[in-house]
């Protein structure tokens, strides 16, 4: 007995001339957004503006922050312990290496099925629970893989000293290039951070992508509206750890052994810091976060231990008056001044 | 029968929030549920939409049982509903509200193409906000909207899902009275130009005796009566529980 | 591994209760600011960590143990009271990440200023002299301080349930969660409930690290490893739930006692496994409120 329900709307003529033209511009699309095409020129010429190895960094934790990002600020999920998929990532890049002697691309993509999985499995666990149980939860586990890293699986992992004697770092497609050299293994970093980033902002404009800022905005509505919102909450997990495990790879490379510090909770921590700091709300205010907090951690190291407690106190302070980060305040200055004029 | 409910029942522990409702809907009728405070009338509408799962009874939706379909399910199968307090996407556009609603029927896990290139949603949206009366306010971001118009909004969203049926629970709750005069029409005129089947929740009796097809009262978890509005307003019962004792 | 005596079976399992009495004190003042102010306290370990200081600055100053304790608590308490005036209560009107983001920075200010003042190395509280040595039980040899903890747990709890459930004030707290009808009628005077229930969940978490301070060595990051620890009692025992985190509390200190006696490479991991078979057989934790999830 299903019924047809007639959507067809009979509009007046001048209504119809304005639907057509607000049709035309709603249907106008590029292929990424500018802000991408401008931080991908600045991070082009980034090595000749500061230190290579601080550089390579920052590309590497950009990338870490924009897939942690689009869990947290895009689709308002807390992880806690996304160091997880940075460390297992790290890890699962260097064992390809170390045990198998695979090429590096080859680790690459070991590194993101292998942490898709591990996400995967944290999801079916807790992707169903409210924010806190969640945050939660993923920090226990990325700090029970870094107790597993640690100690018992200490024969494969290397324990305290990390993963080491990894065999020498170069491509060899498509063309060699060495890696263990600054400027060649900053740009193999850019391509591929590059790839992920326009990845990551197309998935993000996506319908899916949509529906996940929907489910940020008010899972409710979001379900009442038909969605199945923990299948997409799920989805967006895979696809946040598996990036930050593509990031994690990348850190092996660029270190030469797998670090136990990239499963230790204050990675986690940093990351959730540089997010905010630029902004969770932007697509790429995290990697402007990133710069901007190597860049003083860099400096200020240097004239102190107390590293530790300036970021807290930074933290803080962000937490209390600039919630929406540097790149989201001065976003929303922009708009204010604009509809001010 | 399009839409019913036999026996179904909504326990929480020992409060016994809907208890034995017989609901029937027959397509295109405007049914409203009217009942005093606490008489179980949002819980009722959380069990057709699927928010809440039935303790007991069965939900039939054009012959298949839907008791224990979740909220999307039954949202996708054509029954989408607003809320009591509205519950819109803040920070998005007013634009982007409705065209997330429209694309619920089309795509979710799409993650290749720009979501503006999806042409057809994005028509459906702005004919939508034309029909809600919104869309001139199409780029306003959703927050900054009056309470009036986020009502407006919702109902928007709610039919930008396509639905066969559409549950309405208390849309002119917090509105003025010239504002619930033009809802009431909105909703009367939506509800036979589309030739949709509404529920309406409501309080306002003056709304719900004018545009009603047939009304339900609820006291209780129970059902007290049911009938057309004259029917209704003449049962004493009624008068007593719940308009007071006289008209 | 299997030529074991039940005398060191009963002796671990005393052990895994004291360490067990330790995590239901932690995981009762998580679970009593969870409860009224649906905060999070990230910090929690923090405060165990000051708590732990704290005793260890008073018996330096007073030699007197007990004194030492009851002020290492007040103190802190205090410390508690302090920040979630100044710092917590402006953000309870926003979205509910931001008083947990506020824990964590706060997690990660305090034990630097830990280090600045005390340094890295790790700082002995000597045992009270009245509570050193062992009884006797049969072969069972009974150490007096894991017995103290255990009194002393007991005696908290009681205290903590009659206050809450007999005395006005605590009736008026129970009252007053964040989101409840009473929070909206009383406005202001609510402010000071919320302020005094945060410095009573963070006095346990305080007592915790001060009675802990005999039998480890306190340094300044052994906060968070604690937090992480409170999380999963939690988890396993489910969060709503005061009985709850007695019992996860209570079966992580048997599971840490009896892992490290087994198997103690893996006595780190152990808990985090037992917190994900619960997630996969029980997962609303073992008293966990259905809906609450």
């Amino acid at each position: 007995m299903e019924k047809k329900v007639d959507y067809s709307l009979r509009v007046e003529m001048t209504k119809m001339e304005k639907l057509t033209d607000i049709k035309r511009e709603k249907g106008k699309v590029g292929f990424v957004d500018k802000s991408v095409w401008i931080t991908l020129l600045i991070l082009l010429v980034l090595p000749f503006l500061i230190s290579k190895p601080l550089a390579t960094e920052i590309l590497i934790y950009g990338l870490f922050a924009l897939a942690f990002n689009q869990l947290l600020g895009h689709t308002g999920v807390l992880s806690f312990g996304h160091a997880a998929y940075f460390g297992v990532g790290a890890y699962a890049g260097g064992m390809a290496l170390r045990y198998f002697h695979v090429s590096v691309w080859t680790s690459l993509v070991v590194a993101m099925v292998v942490t898709a999985l591990v996400a995967a499995c944290i999801g079916v666990l807790a992707i169903k629970k409210k924010g806190v149980y969640f945050a939660m939860i993923s920090l226990a586990f990325a700090q029970m893989f870094y107790f597993m890293a640690l100690s018992p699986f200490r024969k494969w992992t290397g324990g305290e000293d990390g993963l080491k004697f990894i065999p020498i770092l170069k491509l060899e497609f498509p063309f060699h290039v060495d890696l263990t050299s600054a400027l060649p293994l900053y740009y193999f970093t850019y391509f591929v951070v590059g790839l992920a980033i326009i990845a990551l902002w197309r998935i993000l404009d996506s319908p899916f992508g949509r529906v996940l800022k929907a489910i940020r905005e008010n899972e409710v509505r979001t379900q009442a509206s038909g969605f199945n919102v923990t299948r997409a909450k799920f989805l967006s997990l895979v696809i946040s750890g598996s990036f930050s495990g593509l990031a994690g790879a990348l850190f092996t490379v660029y270190l030469g052994y797998g670090s136990l510090m990239t499963l230790f909770w204050m990675t986690s921590g940093s990351i959730l810091m540089m997010t905010l700091l630029g902004g969770m709300h932007t697509f790429i205010g995290p990697v402007v976060g990133v710069g901007v907090f190597m860049y003083l951690q860099n400096t200020i190291s240097v004239y102190t231990d107390r590293w530790q407690l300036f970021v807290g106190a930074l933290f803080v302070a962000l937490v209390l008056f600039f919630p929406d980060g540097l790149v989201g305040t001065i976003k929303m200055k922009y708009r204010e001044r604009k509809s001010r004029a | 029968m399009q839409l019913e409910t036999n026996g179904v029942c909504k326990y929480f522990g020992g409060l016994k929030a809907v208890d034995g409702v017989d609901f029937s809907l027959s397509s295109g009728q405007l049914k409203s549920i009217i009942g005093p405070n606490g008489a179980g009338k949002t819980t009722f509408f959380n069990l057709l939409s699927g928010f809440y799962l039935p303790t007991k009874g069965t939900i039939r939706f054009e012959g298949k049982d839907i008791s224990r379909k979740s909220m999307d399910q039954v949202s996708q199968l054509g029954i989408t509903k607003t809320f009591q307090i509205t519950q819109i996407f803040p920070r998005l556009t007013v634009f982007e509200n409705v065209r997330i609603a429209a694309q619920s029927r089309k795509t979710a896990f799409n993650f290749w193409r720009r979501a503006g290139h999806f042409h057809d949603v994005n028509e459906k949206a702005l004919e939508i906000l034309d029909l809600v009366t919104l869309l001139d306010s199409r780029e306003r971001i959703a927050s900054n909207l009056s309470h009036g118009e986020k009502r407006y909004l919702e109902i928007g969203m709610a039919l930008a899902a396509e639905p066969k049926v559409l549950l309405l629970d208390e849309p002119t709750a917090g509105m003025s009275p010239a504002e619930t005069v033009e809802a009431t029409h909105l909703i009367r005129d939506i509800a036979d130009r589309l030739d949709l089947t509404i529920v309406l929740v409501e309080h306002d009796m003056s709304v719900v005796m004018e545009i009603s097809d047939d009304i339900l009262v609820l006291h209780e978890g129970k059902v007290l009566a049911e009938g057309n509005p004259k029917t209704i307003s003449d049962n004493e019962e009624v008068q007593r529980v719940y308009l007071g004792g006289g008209k | 591994m299997f030529d074991l005596s039940w005398e060191i079976v009963a002796m671990q399992m005393i052990f895994g209760l004291a360490l067990g009495c330790v995590y239901v004190l932690m995981a009762g003042g998580l679970s009593i600011i969870f409860g009224l102010l649906d905060v999070v306290n990230f910090a929690h370990g923090t405060f165990y960590m000051l708590g732990a200081y704290a005793i260890f600055v008073a018996v330096s100053l007073c030699g007197n143990f007990w004194l030492g304790l009851v002020s290492a608590v007040v103190i802190v308490a205090l410390v508690g009271g302090v920040i979630e005036w100044l710092l917590l209560k402006p953000l309870y009107k926003r979205d509910p990440l931001y008083p947990l983001l506020l824990t964590f920075g706060v997690s990660i200010c305090i034990p630097d200023i830990i280090k600045i003042c005390f340094g890295l190395i790790g700082k002995v509280v000597p045992y009270p002299s009245g509570l050193m040595g062992a009884y006797m039980w049969g072969p069972v040899m009974i150490p007096k301080y894991r017995l103290f903890i255990i009194v002393l747990t007991l005696v908290v709890l009681i205290s903590l349930w009659l206050f809450l459930n007999k005395s006005n004030l605590g009736m008026i707290i129970r009252a007053s969660t964040r989101d409840s009808l009473m929070t909206q009628v009383l406005g202001i005077n609510v402010s000071r409930i919320w302020t005094i229930g945060f410095m009573i969940g963070i006095g346990l978490a305080a007592l915790a690290g001060a009675v802990a301070a005999p039998m480890v060595a306190s340094i300044p990051d052994m906060g968070v490893e604690m937090t992480i620890e409170c999380f999963v009692v939690v988890v396993i025992g489910g969060l709503g739930s005061l009985g709850g985190a007695i019992i996860g509390g209570l079966l992580i200190g048997q599971v840490i006692s009896f892992v490290a006696l087994f198997a103690p490479s893996w006595s780190n991991v152990a808990i985090f496994m037992v917190m994900a078979i619960i997630l996969i057989i029980r997962p609303r934790g073992l008293f966990g409120e259905e809906g609450r999830l």
